[in-house]
């Protein structure tokens, strides 16, 4: 992984691939190699669709190698949702071919100079471009079922569905799984849109013939990526809770506490949860002969993802996530599983982002285009998107948009991105990271928790009322280091409890690099790439008042237990000083 | 349902299961949902866990959020059990809002607004009734044991877990019992003897 693939899609006659060395972006990688090159590289008051912006894809640090848990590939740009910059990371089989095959990231710069659809061929020998017309608007599935008959059952894909052709704000960039599938996506803040400016349609990966990365230290880090994968199979939430359920086992808790945005962040509890919910929908994939326990890439030992079948027992779509329940579930108040699977398959097929869906959904159906419940309806808009309609180009716009063509107050977006699963009334804390994210509300953005491992800054008493602040902080820090190495941040988890987990995967970052990188490095790194990040967004224009969730969240009470979120604005404030 | 109801019938209702079908994991969605137990108020969620659950140390330990009323306990020792009161109780849950809502856990304070209180005194004596949730891993380290004792369920329930259940279930049960008379599964299966507002004290045995 010492170069980058660069293509010039605006170069004369067609586009162009240069591989140059890594250069001064030598050590990073995922979402400190994309934050780095978007915001050295992309002029911040370009417009997202633009010729001046760039989409950067790179695996991570530990992409390629034998390491579990090493799957996650980032993708990077300026945001045709928020403005601001973009990381969005997926799951899938591309990140440790891309890696294999030896690059630290594709960037894909530039503007096209016709309206040529292109798909792009990368295997050991080199890169090929060629004009394929024929794959205009296809639908991902059906786009990846053509390339596996062209270029046989062993590549990885990354692709947009039509969705990102029509650079709407909610496409994503789709990453085919183990079985070639199109499941894994990095869905959020647009970014397939900005695939879709540079007529990129595909990029085929094809790693034959590549060995696996060779760690510096073989033995070392064989060692530790042993003790790795013991604290993973050891942690409840690793071991058991996430491979027997999924992260849908989450909706019954959130439901219970009242956390559980219904109706459009209504109320904070659904009816309708337990049927929808991770207990239900594990054993409803087993008994129609489905599997609730399986990797989304190869080397993943936690097995959070899995498949969902019809009432007859055939494929419909991967195991849906937890926000994917949620965003087309609870918060449109529709019960129906079986319906929500396939929302969760359209919008992998369209390439739509099913958080930014589903929140929008929920707004259009307050502004009354549907009633509250109404599945078929709420499966007719995402067809709408899919096909561009003039109604689907404003959903396919996202939460924001819609709420201000239709005229809602109650759009739950911070930076123009839509919040997902957890309401900040509730869990205040998950508040102030949607707030001042420089994603936009993202609930993964604070997810390492890790700060009474790392001590980010020192000791937090947590029950001091500035204690959500230095929390948020942490947090934010840790999960920007964490998405930069590559590694599922689900391995959070067992970081979190088990100091010698997180220990092990330092060693295998230092064994595989020959480094010595402590706890303090960890958090340097993410420092430096939320720096980079919020830089970035200063430059394109954001203040303050961005880091700001809507002020219905200050002054509807959410039932049932009546909270407004009462976190000041001027400790939102403090989140970055460090 | 309190204990002070009057109005409806009291059904018991046993089913035992067959050896080589397993049968109590299919009551695991009535846990889900929530089912009533019978027990001494005014004690400790930790003592109604020990003595009226039967949950051992190490079960406890699974435990790692108590939701007591839709709020989060912290210190079980210090939240007390009331009459319609409703438990719900999960194992260690993904994410940072799973890690928030584990009982006094690092980032407890993120979800303050809503945490659990005791602000009256346990002065409440003699039985009632609460609602138990059981979640995830908890329906089968728990479920069994909770069916064994038995529990409460609206008429209304039971009707709609006995017409969602296929053949299958009905040949996973050795002997059915409908107030101590041994009944024929064919004959359930629309539950034409329970009216919705009647209670049915369930009681399912492994095989």
């Amino acid at each position: 992984m010492d170069k980058i693939l660069r293509i010039d899609v605006g170069a004369e006659g067609a586009p162009r691939a240069t591989v140059v060395p890594v250069g001064e972006y030598a050590g990073l990688g995922g979402r400190a190699l994309t934050s780095a090159i978007v915001s050295k590289e992309v002029p911040p008051l370009c417009h997202p669709l633009g010729a001046e912006n760039k989409l950067v894809i790179a695996p991570g640090l530990l992409s390629g190698t034998a390491s579990a848990m090493s799957g996650r590939i980032s993708v990077g740009g300026k945001s045709p949702l928020t403005g601001g910059i973009k990381e969005a990371n997926s799951g899938g089989q591309p990140s440790q071919v891309l890696a294999r095959l030896g690059y630290s990231a594709i960037v894909l710069e530039g503007k096209p100079n016709s309206s040529d659809l292109y798909k792009i061929f990368i295997n050991k020998d080199g890169v090929k471009i060629s004009v394929d017309n024929s794959l205009k608007m296809l639908p991902n599935y059906d786009l990846i079922a053509k390339m596996k008959a062209e270029y046989g059952d062993k590549v990885s894909c990354i692709s947009i569905g039509p969705v990102g052709e029509m650079k709407m704000a909610s496409a994503t960039v789709a990453f085919t799984d183990m079985e070639q599938r199109p499941t894994r996506h990095a869905g959020r803040g647009g970014l397939g849109a900005v695939m879709g400016s540079k007529n990129i349609k595909v990029i085929v990966l094809d790693d034959t013939g590549m060995p696996m990365r060779p760690p510096k230290d073989p033995e070392k880090f064989k060692d530790a990526n042993k003790r790795f994968v013991d604290g993973l199979k050891n942690h409840p939430v690793t071991g058991q809770g996430l491979p027997a359920y999924g992260t849908n086992v989450l909706t019954n808790i959130l439901n219970e506490v009242g956390g559980y945005p219904t109706y459009n962040f209504k109320q904070g509890r659904f009816d309708g949860a337990s049927k929808i919910s991770g207990e239900t929908q594990a054993e409803t994939e087993k008994t129609r002969g489905a599997n609730p326990t399986h990797g989304c890439h190869r080397g993943c030992v936690i097995q959070c993802s899995g498949t969902y079948n019809d009432k007859d027992g055939h494929f419909l779509t991967k195991q849906p996530e937890y926000e994917t329940v949620w965003a087309h579930g609870g918060n449109c108040g529709i019960s129906d599983l079986d319906k929500i699977a396939m929302m969760d398959f359209l919008d992998d097929t369209y390439g739509i982002d099913t958080i930014e869906m589903g929140a929008t959904i929920a707004v259009a159906m307050e502004a009354g285009l549907a009633k509250f419940g109404d599945a078929d309806a709420a499966i007719q808009m995402i067809h709408e998107v899919g096909k561009g309609t003039h109604l689907g180009r404003i959903l396919g716009s996202g939460a924001a948009v819609t709420g201000k063509a239709f005229g809602i107050e109650r759009v739950p977006v911070v930076k123009g991105q839509a919040m997902p699963a957890y309401d900040p009334r509730a869990v205040q804390g998950i508040g102030v990271t949607y707030a001042t994210s420089p994603m936009g509300a993202d609930h993964t953005a604070g997810y390492a928790v890790t700060a009474n491992v790392l001590k980010v800054g020192g000791d937090v008493n947590a029950l001091k009322p500035e204690g959500q602040i230095e929390l948020s902080r942490n947090l934010q820090i840790a999960t920007a280091a964490i998405d930069s190495t590559g590694m599922c941040l689900f391995i959070a988890f067992a970081v979190l409890d088990q100091p010698d987990t997180f220990q092990a995967l330092l060693d295998m970052l230092n064994a595989f690099y020959g480094l010595n990188l402590t706890g303090d490095g960890v958090t340097e790194l993410g420092k430096k790439v939320l720096s980079m990040e919020r830089d970035f967004n200063a430059r394109a224009g954001f203040t303050p008042q961005h880091d700001r969730l809507p002020d219905y969240f200050k002054t509807e009470r959410f039932a049932p237990h009546n909270v407004t979120f009462g976190v000041k604005d001027e400790d939102l404030d403090k989140v970055f000083n460090w | 349902m309190r204990s002070d109801r009057s109005d409806s019938r009291e059904t018991i209702f046993r089913f035992e299961e067959a050896v080589d079908k397993p049968l109590v994991p299919r009551f695991f969605p009535l846990l889900q949902h929530g089912v009533l137990i019978r027990c001494r108020i005014g004690r400790s969620v930790a003592a109604f866990l020990r003595e009226d659950i039967g949950a051992t140390a190490e079960t406890i330990d699974m435990i790692q959020s108590i939701i007591l009323d839709g709020k989060p306990v912290d210190d079980p020792g210090a939240a007390f059990i009331r009459d319609g009161s409703t438990l719900a109780l999960s194992a260690a849950m993904p994410g940072l809002v799973g890690a928030t809502l584990r009982r006094g856990g690092t980032y407890s304070s993120f979800r303050s607004a809503i945490t659990y209180h005791e602000t009256g005194q346990a002065s409440l004596q003699g039985e009632g009734y609460v609602r138990i949730k059981l979640f995830n891993l908890l329906m089968a380290e728990l479920g069994p044991v909770v069916l064994r004792k038995g529990v409460f369920l609206s008429g209304r329930d039971v009707v709609s877990f006995m017409t969602g259940q296929s053949p299958d279930f009905w040949e996973g049960c050795r002997q059915i019992t409908l107030d101590g008379a041994p009944v024929d599964a064919a004959g359930l299966r629309n539950a034409p003897w329970l009216s919705e507002k009647d209670r049915v004290f369930l009681v399912v045995t492994g095989g």
